[in-house]
């Protein structure tokens, strides 16, 4: 094992596929000489040169389309788009090509391509460059998308998202980036199912269903809850579609108390679609309707004290969580 | 098209019912309001009527064969009428209250407001019901007072009510007792308590978890009301008559809660439900089991229909045949273990009564008559009483009242 960063342990994992198999190659902007904006590409392109690190003009719609065309004709494109944000002027790249392609090729082609990309807020970077929209890929049939929360999973999803036959939209975050974390040695081949949830704390009272940086919010209010005498149980998403619901209605049948916390916006959000996905499975088995936080329904503020009051930080989950478990008449001491 | 006729719910507590015996067979022409089945509930038997007119295409739930509430028992439907090869199976339809059955729920032959008379809405979380349910726990015991918004019960009221241990309420956890956990030993048998005894097991439970009880004890001087029933027995005795001692207790109760308003009212949920009319109930033993069958307006009834109706009803409820009406509905219960020569004892309260009166055995002793010994019968009574509704003072005022009309029998009489 080795103390990595998740940006440290996303680029072994590029390095590693790289290494492994010549059809992988990375495509997006300044990811070359400048070695990408959040330097998770460092040292790659003088490793393995422009031809599998290619640098490509401010041009989203043309740099995914061209990695779906290389993905169709046998190679494996990884492609950076430098924040989620961008990714809109490449929607329809990604929502009617992609996604699209296998099943409107009657099987017979496929686009094994990975689209990375950070989302998230809380640096201050205002409105357009602090969105969480990967419900909006995760509600199209035919993409996958992975969003890992530490380290080990970045690593071991995003070989695993470079392996699959399918387009996986990779959800990075940009305050993950220096969080550092134990990830396997490159030899173990380590690699994480996608489509698999992971309990990330276990608990008996209540249930936190998080993904992405959300997790550590979530684990963090775990401890604070522990104070006060109730197990929180963390279920970690990893993967966004497919979404593993089992994972989840196993945890909430146990502590039948459930809280989906996300840092996007709450309206069609994961919270909705998992509390539609538990009321059905897991209806007599709560103790009291499923509950979610998520980030304020506006654009974020670049003002720190209303970018701090939109997002949906610890406080704010602990307060909705004690507020659910008080709903079961479960009143902790302070 | 076949009409499904479900087992209805005849009485608060059951949660399934026994066919006794089909009163119509396959084929038979019904119209509404025919009695077609007697169906045997955990506290008597009730008669199931049609409520369409048809022809009974199909019993489903034979004699002596048990079913959950809401099971589809029978199909009604047009002479000729096709039975559906998949006949609908023995589903449980979930929440099917006679309401949506079509099945009249039987009238109390008069209503008497009854505090905490179950609504069937009970707002419990779907955990919480499920526990329940699984327990065998009537969460209608609890009903408004759970811990969650507007005293929806959750999880936590429901494993408190079960005694359940560990229950991560810092400020409010009271240790519950231990359960019972230990191996049944291989020498014993166990088996599935009757309807009955759960209905009864859940009630006094019930009663002892939330009803505080206090006991007033008293004991009382039955020489002239063993005298008074001997003569009265010999009048009677011709028309094939006869009057108990248990009879004379019952008039005697009736009347003095009539006299004391403010003993002979019910506690429900902050309100007092005020009782205008004595309706006594008399624990009748089983074979295995008990049941309370209920004399309505005992003040206005004199002792020998209290004698010929007691006696009615503990018949029948010997023989199961007890009505649902007879069952609900009363206002204070006697309880009479005199026959067994147990000298006193103390019973557990009925909800939602104020009390019952448990009647020792009349045993002839010494007693200090001035500066004399007599040899007097004496009756020892204890009073258990709901705490919520009424206080120690207004329980002593309604023993001494009782005591004085037992003591004076003639004012039974009178």
């Amino acid at each position: 094992m080795a103390e990595l960063t998740y940006r440290e342990a996303l680029r072994r994992a590029l390095d590693e596929e790289l290494e492994r198999d010549d059809r992988v190659f990375l495509m997006g902007e300044e990811i070359g000489r400048f070695e990408g904006s959040y330097k998770v590409t460092a040292g790659l392109w003088a490793k393995y040169g422009p031809k599998r690190v290619r640098e490509t003009p401010i041009s989203e719609e043309g740099f995914v389309g061209a990695g779906i065309g290389a993905a169709m004709l046998g190679l494996r494109p990884v492609v950076e788009i430098m924040t989620i944000n961008f990714i809109l002027v490449a929607q329809d790249m990604v929502v009617n090509h992609a996604a699209k392609i296998r099943y409107m090729f009657g099987g017979k082609v496929g686009v094994p391509m990975v689209i990375r990309t950070p989302g998230g807020a809380g640096a201050q970077l205002t409105a357009q460059h602090s969105q969480s929209l990967e419900v909006w890929f995760a509600h199209v049939p035919g993409l996958k998308v992975v969003a890992p929360s530490n380290p080990a999973d970045a690593y071991g999803l995003l070989k695993s998202a470079i392996r699959d036959d399918d387009p996986v939209l990779f959800v990075e975050n940009l305050v993950l980036y220096n969080v550092t974390g134990s990830v396997p040695e490159p030899e173990e081949d380590f690699t994480l199912p996608l489509g698999r949830a992971h309990v990330a704390r276990e608990g008996t009272d209540l249930t936190i269903v998080a993904h992405s940086y959300t997790v550590r919010r979530a684990l963090a209010v775990a401890d604070r809850l522990a104070q006060s005498g109730f197990e929180a149980e963390v279920v970690d998403l990893r993967t966004l579609r497919p979404l593993d619901v089992d994972t989840v209605v196993e945890s909430v049948r146990k502590t039948n108390r459930v809280l989906i916390a996300e840092e996007g916006w709450a309206t069609y959000g994961v919270g909705a679609e998992l509390a539609a996905r538990i009321g059905r499975a897991c209806f007599d088995d709560l103790d009291a309707p499923p509950e979610r936080v998520a980030g304020a329904e506006v654009p974020m503020p670049y003002a720190k004290p209303l970018e701090l009051a939109a997002l949906a930080l610890e406080d704010k989950v602990e307060a909705a969580a004690r507020s659910l478990l008080a709903e079961c008449g479960l009143v902790g001491s302070a | 098209m076949a009409v499904e006729i479900p087992m209805p719910r005849l009485s608060d507590t059951m949660e399934q019912g026994t066919v006794a015996r089909w009163l119509k067979h396959e084929g038979d022409r019904v119209a509404e309001g025919d009695v077609i089945a007697e169906i045997d509930t955990d506290k008597a038997t009730m008669e199931l009527t049609a409520f369409e007119d048809g022809v009974l295409l199909k019993i489903l739930v034979g004699e002596g064969e048990s079913a959950d509430l809401g099971t589809t028992i029978a199909l009604i439907g047009s002479e000729g009428e096709e039975v559906p090869e998949a006949a609908p199976p023995l589903e449980q339809r979930e929440g099917a209250a006679p309401s949506d059955t079509g099945q009249r729920e039987p009238e109390p032959a008069e209503p008497v407001a009854r505090p905490s008379q179950p609504t069937e809405e009970v707002k419990a979380s779907p955990i919480a019901r499920r526990m329940a349910t699984d327990a065998g726990l009537d969460l209608r015991g609890l009903a408004g007072r759970g811990s969650g918004p507007d005293g929806r019960i959750v999880k936590v009221d429901v494993e408190r009510a079960l005694g359940a241990e560990g229950v991560p309420v810092a400020q409010t956890a009271a240790p519950g007792p231990t359960p019972a956990t230990g191996q049944t030993p291989a020498s014993d048998e166990v088996i599935e308590a009757t309807p009955m005894l759960r209905a009864v097991a859940q009630r006094m439970s019930e009663s002892k978890a939330t009803v505080p009880h206090f006991y007033l004890d008293a004991e009382i001087d039955v020489s002239r009301t063993l005298e008074v029933r001997e003569e009265l027995n010999q009048a009677l005795a011709d028309e094939g008559e006869k009057v108990s001692v248990n009879d004379l207790v019952v008039r005697a109760v009736a009347l003095a809660l009539i006299e004391h308003p403010k003993f002979h009212r019910s506690w429900d949920d902050g309100k007092l439900v005020l009782h205008k009319s004595a309706h006594v109930g008399i624990a009748v033993a089983l074979d295995d089991g008990l049941i309370v069958p209920v004399l309505r307006s005992v003040e206005q009834k004199s002792v020998r229909e209290i004698a010929r109706e007691s006696r009615d009803l503990a018949e029948r409820a010997r023989a199961g045949k007890l009505r649902q009406s007879e069952i609900e509905g009363g206002t204070f219960t006697v309880s009479n273990l005199g026959m067994f020569g147990i000298p006193s004892f103390s019973a557990v309260v009925n909800p939602p009564e104020p009390g019952i009166l448990a009647v020792g055995a009349a045993v002839r002793r010494a007693v200090v008559e001035g500066d004399t010994v007599e040899i007097r019968s004496i009756m020892a009574v204890t009073l258990s009483v709901d705490h919520r509704a009424t206080s120690g003072a207004e329980g002593a005022r309604l023993l001494a009242s009782i005591k004085r009309r037992l003591e004076q029998p003639l004012l039974l009489l009178a």
